[in-house]
């Protein structure tokens, strides 16, 4: 097909703004599938992401429309809501000319709007700006319009307003499609490069990579090499998404499709690999990918140790379709066998929590995440850490760095002050301050990744009622005064305890911590001290008194089968404990405290 | 039902009788027990020596025990005749107690029981302090003990044996002293004192859950405690058991077998046996136990046999509460297996923390380890690892 008749577009959405229903409606408007077929929301193919009304994995369908005489092949990509999923978004965007950027007419342009609206701007997409419910009776399409023009330079002129709902606007919405965003080079004649920007692994074909062809084309039988991993492979099907997967003999420059080659393991498909011809390989892979960055780190630990195999095989499971997600298995003498898993941020960390609840029977413990940092050692080498026991001995550490991010809120104005209070107690630096209207302002910071991955969104959510969003994105590590803090149980250190912390709410953190575990830990025979330790000094004690009274005042011939009973239980509760030099901790203790933060 | 002693026994071997009649229910108590009224007491202390048949070969018997319940609820008369026909069905009792409440024990019953062959009695004192005894839901007041102390001496027995209750809610050391005190000056021979525990169920423990209880803190309980063990060994009485104190050669035999972990027969409504290797607990009913005798049933309702494992480790944590602790030698007579061998593991453990200590042929808890000691008994009852060496004998009988 010319490729001037192509049209690879993206919708850029917040949650609820109506990315879904105008899918919807334009894969009905085109024919590609009935009324009744989108009544489920056709792109999203995972319960979950029904269930949280966002998309979790970007999607691809492939759509006829008529304009001006002419037959176009619209190719829609679907991104996921958050930036979390940076990398899914950059992969689908990377894939695409154009985007169209929906704001709901009710709510106004939210915070995870913007970001997505500027990875667009930088993957070179072009942006038609909609404005969508404005048929709903609290719409205010004309202060959003402005909104839309002061964020993202948008003219009013230039916005289409529709409601995705009742199909309005969106026939328009497509002729601008086809008019506005520019169509893909022509690189017909050129050695074949196809963008892998997304894969999963289907149970019967294998693993299905989701490709954009950039130059020349992909044919079936073609014996393909992957240019990242090196590996080839013989292409067995080819297709495109319309309502169902629809087989294909070949896919030419600038369209969009799916290809199966017999590829076994999600693992081996990088995605943002180029796909080129094994005979007459292109001489370079396409650029302007951004890797994944797991920034995020919990360990999760099944509730019973015997599951530990189940929670591994439940992993795998979730690797098949979330190349982004990791988990390394760990052993800690507290908490026994368990996995230590790398998100891209919160929201998606909570997402493997949620499928791995949904899909698997293991009751698991999570503990609260912590963060990424990068150790410059006195020898000039560089080294990453994820875990506060992974940090070298002090003495060969020229600096440490913790991960910075760039975070915008968008608050209503009554709410700054509060919003103020806690960025500035989390360490947050105000770079601007812009007001999208007068009810509404966008607060721009640097913010320490470490201060706002716990807690934080909720407490944004708390101060506006609700009102205020926030999104975030990594800009880089720099250097920060860290401590690390050791826990002291009987004077052992707890490594599954120790922290990473800014040196100003070391000690704060470290008491939280001890006073939450005096709580959770059994008083023994003897007393035991809790100390928070900074390198050898200690920073904050408390203590667990010991037992005073346990002996059972009456025991004669009548009790004894009872008695012995109670004291096996009694003993049977030391056992499940893990030691920490003498004292016995129970892992449950350790689960409150870790789970719960500090 | 058949006779349950065919063999003859030479190991001595306890009888405790249950009498599952009170006059009021003790708010704190939680044994079996019903008020008298409805029930016709005579049938029930035929029931019971109807029970005592199937033992009738047993002449091993050296202690008897008659305890409830308030034993001395029943008609006087019938007190008497049971104390006599048991005293006569077993010539060789070394230790025959009857556990009297302080307001019933006029009318000439102490020397009439001592005549028919009781020569120990325990009486329920339990506190000196007046607003105590009604918070406990005792029928008797201060008074009814010196004259039940008084009674008893006066009907010609020289052992007697009083029991008390400390750390009842709103008690304080001062006050505990002072019924230590009054303990020590009705000169008795025996003392038994027992930190209060609120059994489920009891009224009083509702209370305590209702918030409605000033509960003595754990640490002031375990000052009481200390305060006992102190007193009383000033007073002249030798501490054998966490909750027991004794004047020289008055400590209790009957109830020494329980802590030996010797065979007993237990008869009454409620009441628990060790016999022939099994554990036993009749039914907690008495119409249904008298029924049941009456009809030639078994009143058993559960029977427990513990294993030859079970046993060394029952006979580990009975023998520790005694301040004798485990006799090494006699442990390795009855039980066929060497308890510093068996216990290697928890004894090491304890040892290390002061809590045991070890001497040429006892192993016993410290001092220290007293007031936690269900903290440390709890790792004697099981065995880690069973060595194939150990020859562990069976029960006896």
């Amino acid at each position: 097909m010319d490729t001037k008749f192509i049209r690879n577009f993206s919708i850029i959405a917040h949650i609820d703004h109506g990315k879904s229903t105008l899918a919807d409606r334009m894969l009905e408007l085109t024919g590609t599938i009935t009324a009744r077929q989108a009544k489920d929301q056709f792109l999203d193919s995972m319960d979950l992401e029904r269930e949280r009304g966002i998309t979790i994995k970007a999607s691809a369908v492939t759509m006829d429309y008529d304009y001006n005489g002419q037959r176009y092949m619209l190719n829609l990509i679907d991104t996921p809501g958050h930036v979390d999923f940076h990398y899914e978004v950059s992969r689908a965007l990377a894939a695409c000319e154009g985007a169209i950027l929906v704001v709901d007419a009710t709510q106004g342009v939210q915070a995870q709007t913007v970001a997505n609206a500027y990875l667009a701007t930088e993957t070179g997409c072009e942006i038609v700006g909609v404005i969508n419910k404005v048929d709903l009776p609290a719409a205010q399409p004309e202060l959003v319009a402005e909104e839309m023009d002061h964020v993202f330079g948008i003219s009013k002129g230039q916005c289409f307003h529709i409601s995705a709902k009742t199909g309005l606007g969106v026939k328009e919405l497509l002729d601008g499609v086809c008019r506005l965003l520019p169509p893909p080079q022509d690189r017909t004649d050129e050695p074949t490069r196809a963008l892998i920007f997304d894969s999963l692994s289907d149970e019967y074909r294998g693993v299905i990579c989701y490709v954009r062809v950039f130059s020349g084309s992909l044919k079936i039988r073609q014996k393909i090499r992957f240019m990242g991993t090196d590996r080839t492979y013989q292409v067995t099907e080819l297709g495109k998404f319309r309502a169902d997967m629809t087989p294909v003999d070949d896919l030419g420059t600038g369209e969009v499709g799916y290809v199966i080659a017999n590829i076994r393991n999600l693992g081996d498909v990088t995605v943002g690999d180029t796909i080129t011809d094994d005979t007459h390989p292109a001489d370079s892979p396409i650029k302007g990918y951004k890797r994944p960055m797991q920034m995020v780190f919990s360990d999760f630990y099944p509730g019973n140790q015997t599951d530990f195999p189940k929670l591994r095989a439940a992993f795998e499971k979730l690797t098949l379709n979330d190349a982004s997600f990791s988990f390394a298995p760990q052993n800690s003498p507290a908490l026994g066998f368990g996995f230590r898993c790398g998100f891209l941020g919160l929201l998606h960390m909570e997402i493997v929590q949620e499928r791995l609840e949904r899909e698997s029977d293991v009751d698991v413990v999570q503990t609260a995440p912590t963060v990424s940092y990068e150790i410059l050692l006195k020898d000039g080498s560089v080294k990453r850490i994820d875990s506060p026991s992974d940090l070298p001995d002090l003495s060969k550490v020229a600096e440490l760095r913790e991960p910075f991010v760039r975070l915008e809120v968008i608050t209503p104005t009554d709410c700054i002050g509060g919003v103020m209070k806690l960025t500035e107690v989390r360490r947050c630096k105000l770079i601007k301050t812009d007001y999208l209207n007068p009810t509404r302002v966008i607060m721009e910071y640097k913010a320490p990744l470490a201060e706002i991955v716990y807690d934080f969104y909720d407490q944004i959510k708390g101060i506006s009622h609700g009102y205020a969003t926030m999104d975030y994105e990594f800009t880089g590590f720099e250097e920060s005064d860290l401590v690390k803090i050791d826990i002291l149980v009987n004077h052992t250190p707890v490594d599954a305890l120790a922290l990473i912390v800014h040196r100003s709410t070391a000690e704060a953190r470290g008491r939280r911590l001890v006073i939450k575990l005096k709580k959770s830990i059994p008083r023994h025979q003897f007393e035991i001290p809790l100390q928070v330790a900074i390198g050898g000094k200690i920073i904050a004690r408390e203590s667990i008194k010991p037992f005073r009274k346990d002996v059972t005042a009456k025991l004669y011939g009548g009790d004894v089968t009872r008695k012995m009973k109670v004291l096996k239980k009694q003993k049977e509760g030391k056992k499940r404990m893990k030691s920490i030099g003498s004292v016995q901790i129970p892992q449950q203790a350790f689960m409150s405290i870790l789970d719960t933060g500090e | 039902m058949t006779c349950r002693g065919t063999q003859r026994h030479t190991q001595p071997v306890g009888l405790y009788v249950h009498v599952p009649f009170c006059q009021a229910k003790c708010r704190y108590c939680g044994f079996y027990s019903e008020p008298i009224g409805p029930h016709d007491p005579q049938r029930l202390v035929l029931a019971l020596l109807r029970e005592l048949d199937l033992y009738r070969q047993v002449e091993s018997i050296r202690t008897v025990y008659i305890g409830g319940g308030s034993p001395t609820v029943l008609p006087q008369d019938l007190l008497v005749d049971l104390v006599r026909m048991i005293a006569a069905r077993y010539p060789r009792i070394e230790e025959f107690t009857v556990e009297c409440n302080p307001s019933q024990t006029g009318h000439g019953l102490l020397g009439r029981l001592r005549e028919a062959g009781v020569n120990r009695v325990s009486i329920g004192v339990q506190s000196f302090h007046p607003h105590e005894l009604e918070l406990l839901g005792r029928c008797h007041n201060v008074k009814q003990i010196g004259q039940a102390v008084g009674q008893a001496k006066a009907g010609g027995f020289d052992n007697v044996g009083i029991d008390l209750i400390f750390a009842i809610p709103g008690s304080t050391i001062e006050s505990w002293r002072s019924c230590l005190e009054s303990a020590i000056a009705l000169e008795v021979q025996h003392v038994s004192a027992y930190s209060l525990s609120f059994e489920q169920g009891t009224p009083l423990d509702k209370s305590r859950q209702e918030g409605r209880l000033q509960v003595v803190n754990e640490e002031m309980d375990r000052d009481m405690y200390q305060l006992t063990i102190q007193t009383l060994q000033e007073a002249g009485f030798d501490h054998y058991e966490v909750s027991n104190f004794a004047r020289p050669g008055f400590a209790c035999q009957h109830n020494i077998g329980y802590w030996l972990n010797r065979p007993f027969i237990g008869i009454g409504p409620s009441a628990a046996s060790y016999w022939k290797g099994r554990r036993t607990t009749n039914v907690a009913d008495i119409a249904r136990y008298i029924t049941d005798i009456e009809s030639g049933f078994d009143p058993v309702v559960e029977i427990v046999v513990p294993t030859g494992l079970d046993r060394l480790c029952e006979t580990a944590v009975l023998n520790l509460r005694m301040r004798d602790g485990i006799d090494l030698e006699r442990f390795a007579e009855e039980t066929g297996c060497d308890a510093m061998d068996v216990f290697a593991e928890p004894i090491r453990l304890h040892q290390g923390l002061g809590l045991i200590g070890i001497d040429a042929d006892r192993v016993r808890l410290t001092d220290e380890a007293l007031p936690i000691a269900d903290s440390v008994l709890c790792d004697f009852t099981d065995i880690e690892s069973v060595r194939q060496d150990w020859t562990i004998q069976s029960v006896p009988n």
